[in-house]
Order: C-alpha cells, then sequence, then structure tokens
C-alpha cells in the first residue's frame, strides 16, 4: 500500500482536482461503513461509459472502478453528493447520470409517464361513466317469431297449465 | 374505432417512431464532450523511460494534442503508428500521450517495438482520464495554443481525421 502510494505520487506530479471544478467540499467528511454505504449509493447513480446502460457500481470495467475510487475518495474529502455528481457531470455531460436531470428535453422523460398515467386514468373513468348512464341491455333477447314447429310445439306444451 | 383515440394513437406511435429513427446510426458508445470550447483540465505527469515531468500549462502557445491509449487496447495499436508519424511531420504541434491503468514496462516495451516520437505520460490512477471525460481509450482531446479544448475524437485516428480535427486547434 505504501509503495503503491509512493509510486503515485512519484508517477503524478499534479492531477486534475474536484476542486478546480466544483469547489471546496460542502459536506462531511465520511469514513467506516458510512463511506463504503455511501460510495455505494453515489455509484448507482454513475453510469459506467464503457458499459451498457450499467452503473459504475455493478460494472467491472476498469474505468468504472476508477470512477468508484474516485467517488470514495470526494466523500472522504467531505464532498457532497450534489457536488460528486456535479463534477463528473461537468467532464461526460448528463450522459452520465443515470437519474436524467428535469431540465429541457430530459424533463420529457419525467412528465410523459405522468401525462400518460393521467390520460389512461381519464379513459376509464370516462368509459366507466358512460357505461353507468346506458340502459343495461337484457341479456336474454326478446322472443321473435320462430317457424321451427317443434319449436312451437314445445313451447305450447310448457305453457299449458 | 373512436376517432380520437385513433389520432392520439398514431400522434404517440409518431413521436416514438420519430425519436428512435433519430438515434439510428449513431455510435451509441459516443458522448458528447461539454469540455468543448472550455479549459483543458490541467495536469503535470512524470513521462514513461525519461522520468520528465511534462506539465500541461508549459505547452500553451502551440496545440496540443492529448492522445489516451493503453498497451491493452487492441485499436491503439493501429493507431499508433499514425500518431507517431503526424508527431515526426508536424514539430509545431505537441503531441502527448496519457496512459491509463497499465505498468511502465508494457508501454515501455510497446514504444521501444512502435516507436515513439512524444513523451508518454502515466495516469495512474485514471484521475486525469475522468477530469477529461475519456469513455475507452484510444480517446484524443485537441487543444489549441490558448489551452482550450476545441475538438474530442473517440476510436482509432487516421491522417486525414488528426488533421481534420487539429485544423480546429490551428485556428
Amino acid at each position: 500500500m505504501i509503495a503503491t502510494l509512493f509510486l503515485l505520487a512519484f508517477m503524478q506530479i499534479k492531477v486534475p482536482d474536484a476542486a478546480q471544478f466544483v469547489g471546496a467540499p460542502q459536506g462531511t467528511p465520511l469514513t467506516g461503513p458510512q463511506l463504503e454505504r455511501r460510495t455505494m449509493e453515489i455509484s448507482s447513480e454513475l453510469r459506467c461509459p464503457v458499459c451498457q446502460g450499467l452503473a459504475i457500481g455493478d460494472s467491472p470495467s476498469i474505468m468504472a472502478a476508477n470512477m468508484k475510487a474516485q467517488v470514495r475518495e470526494l466523500l472522504e474529502r467531505g464532498y457532497t453528493e450534489a457536488q460528486i455528481l456535479s463534477y463528473f457531470e461537468k467532464s461526460y455531460g448528463q450522459f452520465v447520470l443515470l437519474k436524467p436531470k428535469f431540465q429541457g428535453v430530459n424533463a420529457l422523460v419525467w412528465i410523459l409517464p405522468i401525462l400518460a398515467l393521467a390520460a389512461g386514468f381519464l379513459l376509464v373513468v370516462t368509459k366507466a361513466k358512460k357505461l353507468e348512464i346506458a340502459p343495461v341491455k337484457a341479456a336474454i333477447p326478446e322472443e321473435e317469431p320462430v317457424d321451427d314447429p317443434y319449436l312451437a310445439r314445445v313451447r305450447e306444451m310448457v305453457d299449458k297449465p | 374505432m373512436n376517432k380520437t383515440v385513433l389520432i392520439i394513437g398514431v400522434v404517440i406511435v409518431a413521436v416514438i417512431v420519430f425519436v428512435l429513427f433519430g438515434g439510428l446510426g449513431k455510435d451509441p458508445q459516443h458522448i458528447d464532450s461539454p469540455l468543448i470550447g472550455k479549459p483543458a483540465p490541467p495536469f503535470a505527469l512524470k513521462a514513461v523511460g525519461t522520468g520528465e515531468t511534462i506539465d500541461l500549462e508549459s505547452l500553451r502557445g502551440k496545440p496540443v494534442i492529448v492522445n489516451f491509449w493503453a498497451t491493452w487496447c487492441v485499436p491503439c495499436y493501429e493507431e499508433h503508428p499514425t500518431l507517431v508519424a503526424n508527431a515526426r511531420n508536424l514539430p509545431n504541434v505537441q503531441f502527448v500521450g496519457v496512459v491509463f491503468n497499465d505498468t511502465e514496462d508494457k508501454i515501455l516495451r510497446f514504444l521501444a517495438e512502435r516507436g515513439a516520437a512524444y513523451p508518454t505520460l502515466i495516469d495512474a490512477n485514471g484521475k486525469t482520464a475522468i477530469a477529461y471525460g475519456v469513455g475507452g481509450v484510444p480517446e484524443t482531446y485537441f487543444i489549441n495554443p490558448a489551452g482550450k479544448i476545441v475538438a474530442k475524437f473517440e476510436g482509432p485516428l487516421s491522417t486525414e481525421l488528426l488533421e481534420e480535427n487539429l485544423a480546429k486547434a490551428m485556428k
């Protein structure tokens, strides 16, 4: 571990830092189980850029592992969820957010299902009202004159007191 | 069938078909970079082999081509000769290779076998790649003399594509 840190320090003099993109941390630095839980939660909100619709938390790819490690590090430093998501969004765009923002064309993703549900509900209510108003037709069809002599005879027998 | 219901159905299907057709022919892996037109995220990384520190800030004043690659990336093998040849032909353009999730010995072997004409830097934990929004390798960023990202190219570059993107950085 110490050797790895030393190697990283040796190889990387300066790497882009989240502070340059989203400013100083605005939350509380996390540690222990809370850090692990929040890392998994935020990782489930970020799309893996090399996968097909997978969150970085669910992807085995190297890129996703790097991104997840960065989420963990930012939480350790006290960055909030909003700051972390914003940091990744500044590099990858809204593509990286698995939960699209309520903004521009993306707002349709949120609005359309609600509209469709409301339209369906209205349709059902309208149909139900029509059914209430319309008289229920007799299930048994009205008697029609029958030419069948056999049937006429049966009826005559049934009707006989 | 109720005419209104039919019209609503047709409109909904038309919208869905329009949206789906809009996505046809597009690469699902392609990510439009929000960094285009913005200052390139600064970095200073050590070059493999020489140990020299290359600071992006120090390259201001000339176009810079930052190519993210790795020895485990097959298209990078295909692209490498193009980058080396162009780096030799374009002395006024600074080429920089950034390798992530790789080892120095593998990179040195790769460069010894296939040639090297510009510094190759190690991005050990991929932080630089993440700051640039790299989705996969190879991926190349074209930075103008003022230090702004003007183009991003995903996949192996050909000389034509390199020149086309470099032209934006020369303006």
